[in-house]
């Protein structure tokens, strides 16, 4: 990989920002994480939310809880790609995204992307833009606990 | 010797191994280490072959002409959790 090709997301990242974009086991408070994007500038005036939970039911069968898998390292590579496109591209002020790993129970918080700008807009795409994204690009893999067993999610192609 | 880190359904596939330490000897492009994988696992070759599964070196997809080095963080990723839509 040349210099030129190195991009921020490959830097490492500390203090406020590696705060915006996390991979963690532990449940989240969306209050919290919402004073985190509004304490970064006093410019935001539209904020949008997409919250992820585990539902109980996938493809029509009955599912008792999920298990998320993450390629530690590259899984939050992507996830900071994602956000400085967000922020470059969409006009957005800022753009929090955390993914959980490890067990999580029918109800329980998945993933939360914050995006926050002038007006709402901006917000809304970058927001409706960002978890498209990270579905398609983020190595995260969902193990669904079904009453027939266990299933990788897109296991048979 | 390359270590390759698996996950998801490619761990299940290689009977719960977490990685793969593996000897090219015919070539050292992303396309050996595939045929490698695929006479060792043959599901797994199946799915690289399918482009179901993807190849990472070093963070970032690789195409299977990359060659890769002793060192190099090797990884095969099934399909994402959010699919295709």
């Amino acid at each position: 990989m040349s210099l030129e090709q190195v991009t921020k997301a490959d830097q490492p990242v500390t203090g406020d920002e590696a705060m915006l974009v996390r991979v963690q086991r532990e449940d989240f408070s969306i209050d919290e994480e919402l004073r985190r994007v509004r304490a970064r500038s006093k410019r935001i005036g539209g904020i949008a939310i997409f919250l992820g939970t585990a539902r109980d039911r996938s493809k029509g069968k009955d599912v008792d809880g999920i298990t998320f898998e993450h390629y530690e390292g590259m899984a939050q590579k992507k996830l900071r790609e994602i956000r400085e496109r967000a922020l470059k591209d969409f006009g957005v002020i800022e753009l929090l995204i955390l993914h959980r790993y490890g067990e999580i129970a029918i109800g329980d918080n998945i993933v939360l992307i914050i995006a926050g700008a002038e007006h709402r807009a901006e917000a809304f795409q970058a927001c409706k833009w960002a978890i498209d994204e990270l579905k398609q690009i983020t190595p995260i893999w969902k193990l669904e606990h079904t009453t027939e067993g266990e299933v990788w999610v897109e296991e048979h192609p | 010797m390359v270590t390759v880190r698996l996950f998801g359904m490619t761990k299940m596939l290689a009977g719960n191994q977490g990685t793969l330490s593996l000897a090219l000897h015919d070539g050292k492009r992303v396309k050996d280490l595939v045929a490698v994988i695929d006479a060792a696992y043959p599901k797994i070759g199946e799915l690289l072959q399918k482009k179901k599964v993807l190849v990472s070196v070093n963070q970032d997809i690789a195409h299977e002409d990359l060659e890769v080095h002793d060192g190099d963080e090797i990884a095969l990723l099934p399909p994402f959790a959010g699919g295709n839509q």
